[in-house]
């Protein structure tokens, strides 16, 4: 018997009818082979739209329907519903898509109606040929896996343990806490960052239901949404953490000072070390980056002295294994590079600070105990000159973007500054002044009037030593004059990039980068919080510059993300999936290597499909040599008759 | 120097401990010089056995045959194929593993390097002779190829007569093998692809005018693709009387085949007979020259599949037949894969 297919195009307002001759494109269709129904209507999408369709398959016995509107990913769900609930398949419902390739993007009415009409018959003969399909059900694993300790990552391990699901917190340093515990004060408010954050990390670490795993890394992820299996290695702090007491015995007795990467160089620490007082989990960890040896005979000396017996040389790397059904990623951010910011001195002179140095400077906590004094002589500053943009909105040489929260923190900074030496003068040498967000304006105000900083509109061109100064040669461009200034500490609000290592867990999980090496989003306005992978989402600076309260929300927005996840008792799958025709497959493999979701293995000689994984991207489909893999309703006869239909056959 | 009574002593050494089925290799054909392939079963037959610059047939080809012959057999001999490869039959070989087509242990290697040389091109031969009947055909150690006619020799250097592909060869002995005959020295290549750049120089017009005049004399006799030891698909995109039906072939897999070409030797159709083959020949072609060899209206096949492997070495630094373990061209993805192809 002839299926009988049902066409309706809609006008979306001007959308398309003022490119489009809606009511042309339909009576043309009412003409194709095989169509039955061929209406018009002005919003589709609504409400009478929708019954319009469910009546005419309902009256008419359709068995397939076309509806020529917008993109299919806003309102292909809408309309497949509809069909259904008029009782055929959904997958009996394709959408022709003559508003986005169609009507905004040309001008010509003719042009753009005969362009329409192919798109929609292009459809029709697709639709004809479509299988009827029923989603794939899984069972979900009910944990989540959060992979970073900041702030972005705490807030959604809180969230989701809150609402009672288990939780895993990867984070790869010793202590939880990422680069906000590093913070001094924090913007608009000037409250003390570790005073707002370690009650949160304390949180964590007494919540029954996260599972906190410090010096770790995920190394391995396969499965798919809902069930995902992750393999972590732990690394050895050859520490016990419930054997120590904090004792702090041993730091004393190391004899090997390293980098202190929490007041970010400007102080040592030793090999054995705690990270920062309040680190959670509230232990010791041994650098064997910088460790003697782990026998006695090359040192020995913390284990001598530790009375608890907490040190064990042989604490060995291991790797865990965990199930879990949804992950969040809030692998934060590092600075650029110091070597490429060379221009500013950055790297070569002692008393040119990034702004996380500077951070550690302010803070109560950090290596001055909160006085503002130049690293190099223990001076106090009289004149310090802050650098807006150190390597953002650069394309040419650094970064194309804006990192976002340097106007904010440079206008705190100079502030700060300002309040420990009230006799000092803060020079700001920025772009412009990005302060959107609430009470940001008011702030950056706040910093020029009450606090009296000078706001240079210009770049700095050199930076450099003389006379135990810092020259800054720059230009005041509202001025139009050339400025000079003998500094005694240079800031730079330094671009933020992806944390280091970020582009090789994006290739681990499967998900993807933008330019900039930034995790990139779903959908950049409807979908920010999911990746590209589902079940995947993303939180915090990993994702692009941030601040804190950006960062907090994502993390909550991606947190009930993997929540709406683990709260199913099972997950559909769309059935859209490759198929193998067992008599044409010769087990070359080559869709094995391509696929990027795995979802493919060689079994007996030939191809075998693992439904659930693959999601129907047709990568596969488009190596075969042999047309012997195919996605499902759209197979190569679907494509032949479609072409055929666009090229007006 | 390759010495033929090592490759017969070892075609019958394995022939009579019956570690293989049958042994494919070159013996004297019926009709003048050109050899023809050969299937030893016996080993008292190994003597038929040849080799020399005449044994241009690529018999990897068999290979493939023989596969679909035993995927037909109830109770097929398992024993592997003793086969007897140049250096370019190797790498189709290769890519034949690479695809998983056949295992290694199906086939059992005789491979035989050319050394400095190569195998010649009948048709050169045929200039030089002006009609004289060619009686045997050895290299001196000049590198001169001897021919003895009727009545005396004539003398000519090796690159006049050696095939296009050898004078471009980039592996002149085996890359795989069991046994291995003659001298492992690489061959120096100043410039494998230099065939190609008198056709590169044309200007896209002229090619298309070069083009429609040698595909138009296409008779799709498929000749090229019977040869051919990579087009081995039991469905041929050009064929849609030969689909493979099966027991397992379902109503809608019948229903759903397409008509990509016609059948008639038109020009549009040769066009996309032939450009179809070359791109599934990209990264896989192992340059054998067979297609072209085989051709009976001497269209210049070779350039398409050679312009491919140019791109395939230059974008992507690949090299078809080399690696059985490496991922084949198409199947693999680097990140700094180039993609200034996407306009």
């Amino acid at each position: 018997m002839k299926k009988k297919t049902g066409v309706f195009v809609c006008h979306c307002g001007i959308n398309i009818a003022g490119t489009v001759d809606v009511k042309k494109v339909a009576g043309d269709l009412a003409k194709h082979d095989g169509v039955d129904v061929s209406e018009d209507y002005v919003y589709m999408c609504s409400d009478p739209g929708q019954n319009m369709i469910i009546e005419s398959i309902k009256e008419n016995k359709l068995d397939n329907v076309v509806v020529a509107c917008c993109s299919p990913t806003l309102h292909e769900t809408t309309f497949r519903n509809a069909a259904k609930a008029a009782g055929i398949n959904d997958f009996q419902c394709e959408i022709a898509n003559i508003r986005e390739q169609c009507s905004w993007v040309h001008k010509d009415m003719d042009k753009g109606t005969a362009k329409a009409t192919k798109i929609t018959k292009s459809a029709v003969e697709k639709v004809r040929q479509n299988e009827a399909l029923e989603p794939i059900s899984i069972p979900v694993t009910r944990r989540a896996l959060v992979i970073g300790g900041g702030i972005a990552g705490i807030q959604a391990a809180l969230d989701i343990a809150n609402t009672g699901y288990e939780v895993i917190l990867v984070e790869r340093n010793p202590s939880i806490g990422g680069h906000m515990i590093q913070l001094s004060e924090t913007f608009p408010t000037l409250d003390c960052s570790q005073c707002i954050l370690s009650p949160k990390m304390v949180e964590v670490s007494k919540h029954p239901k996260i599972k906190l795993m410090t010096y770790s890394e995920v190394q391995e992820i396969s499965g798919y949404v809902g069930n995902f299996n992750v393999k972590i290695l732990q690394k050895p702090t050859y520490v016990d953490p419930d054997k120590c007491t904090l004792c702090d015995e041993c730091t004393k007795v190391c004899p090997v000072v390293m980098t202190n990467e929490f007041d970010m160089g400007l102080t040592g620490r030793k090999a054995i070390y705690i990270p920062f007082p309040q680190a959670i989990p509230a232990t010791y960890a041994l650098d064997i980056r910088g460790c003697p040896g782990l026998v006695p005979i090359a040192c020995g000396k913390c284990a001598d002295v530790c009375e608890p017996e907490a040190i064990d040389y042989d604490m060995k790397a291991e790797i865990i294994e965990e199930e879990v059904g949804s992950i969040i990623v809030a692998t934060g951010y590092d600075l650029y590079e110091k070597e490429n910011l060379s221009e500013y001195g950055y790297g070569k002179y002692t008393d040119v600070l990034d702004g996380l140095q500077f951070e550690r400077l302010c803070s109560a906590s950090g290596p001055t105990q909160g006085k503002v004094l130049r690293p190099s002589d223990h001076k106090e500053p009289k004149e310090v000159v802050f650098i807006q943009c150190a390597g953002s909105r650069d394309p040419e040489l650094h970064c194309a973007y804006c990192s976002k929260i340097c106007c904010m923190y440079t206008a705190k900074h100079a502030m700060l500054y300002k309040h420990h030496v009230p006799d000092g003068q803060a020079y700001i040498f920025y772009i412009d002044i990005r302060s959107g967000g609430k009470g940001y304006e008011e702030f950056v105000q706040r910093a020029v009037e009450e606090d009296g900083v000078v706001y240079l509109r210009g770049k700095v061109a050199k930076v450099f030593e003389d006379k135990g100064k810092i020259k800054v040669w720059g230009v005041d461009t509202l001025a139009g004059k050339d400025i000079e200034i003998d500094a005694d500490m240079v800031v730079l609000a330094t671009a933020m990039r992806p944390s280091e290592g970020a582009s090789e867990l994006v290739k681990k999980l499967k998900i993807a980068m933008d330019k900039d090496g930034f995790l990139a989003e779903a959908h950049p306005k409807l979908r920010p919080v999911e990746s590209v992978t589902s079940g995947m989402f993303l939180a915090g600076a990993a994702q692009a510059p941030k601040d804190i309260p950006e960062a907090v929300a994502q993390a909550s927005g991606a947190a009930a993300k993997a929540i709406s996840i683990l709260s199913q008792e099972r997950l559909f799958h769309s059935p859209m999936v490759a198929k193998v025709s067992l008599n044409l497959c010769t087990g070359c493999g080559m869709c094995v290597e391509v696929c990027p979701y795995d979802a493919l293995s060689l079994k007996d000689g030939k191809v075998e499909v693992n439904e659930v994984l693959c999601e129907g991207c047709g990568t596969c489909q488009a190596t075969c040599l042999r047309a012997a893999i195919n996605v499902k309703n759209t197979t190569p006869s679907q494509v032949h008759e479609m072409i055929r239909a666009s090229l007006g056959g | 120097m390759v010495n033929v009574e090592d490759l017969r002593k070892e075609a019958k050494r394995i022939l009579k401990e019956g570690k293989v089925k049958y042994v494919i290799g070159y013996e004297r054909g019926q009709n003048g010089l050109m050899p023809k392939p050969a299937f030893i079963k016996d080993p008292e037959d190994v003597d038929r056995l040849i080799w020399n610059p005449t044994c241009v047939h690529n018999l990897t080809k068999f290979l493939v045959d023989e596969k679909k012959r035993k995927a037909g057999e109830k109770k097929p001999d398992e024993r592997p194929v003793g086969i007897v490869v140049k250096g370019c039959d190797s790498r189709a070989i290769i890519v034949l593993l690479q695809e998983k087509y056949i295992n290694r242990e199906d086939v059992h290697i005789l491979g035989i390097s050319c050394e400095q040389t190569g195998v010649i091109d009948e048709k050169k031969l045929a200039n030089k002779l002006k009609g004289k009947k060619a009686e045997n055909i050895e290299l001196d150690e000049k590198g001169n190829f001897v021919i003895s006619v009727q009545g005396g020799t004539i003398k000519v250097p090796a690159e006049e007569l050696l095939a296009e592909r050898c004078l471009e060869c980039r592996a002149n002995y085996p890359v795989v093998y069991d046994l291995l005959l003659g001298d492992k020295t690489k061959k120096k290549v100043e410039e494998p692809f230099k065939s190609l750049e008198k056709m590169e120089s044309l200007s896209e017009k002229e090619r298309w005018a070069f083009w429609t005049e040698q595909l138009a004399k296409c008779i799709r006799c498929y000749a090229c693709r019977s040869v051919c030891p990579m087009c081995y698909c039991d469905e041929c995109v050009v064929d849609t009387i030969n689909f493979a039906v099966t027991a397992d072939t379902t109503a809608s897999e019948k229903a759903g085949k397409i008509k990509w070409v016609e059948k008639s030797p038109v020009p549009s159709e040769n066009f996309v007979y032939h450009m179809v083959r070359a791109m599934h020949l990209a990264g896989r072609c192992i340059d054998c020259g067979e297609c072209e060899r085989v051709c009976p209206l001497d269209i210049p096949l070779r350039f398409l599949n050679k312009k491919l492997e140019k791109e395939a070495k230059e974008l992507f630094g690949y090299d078809a037949g080399f690696d059985p373990d490496e991922p084949s061209l198409v199947s693999s993805f680097k990140d700094e894969d180039p993609e200034d192809f996407i306009r």
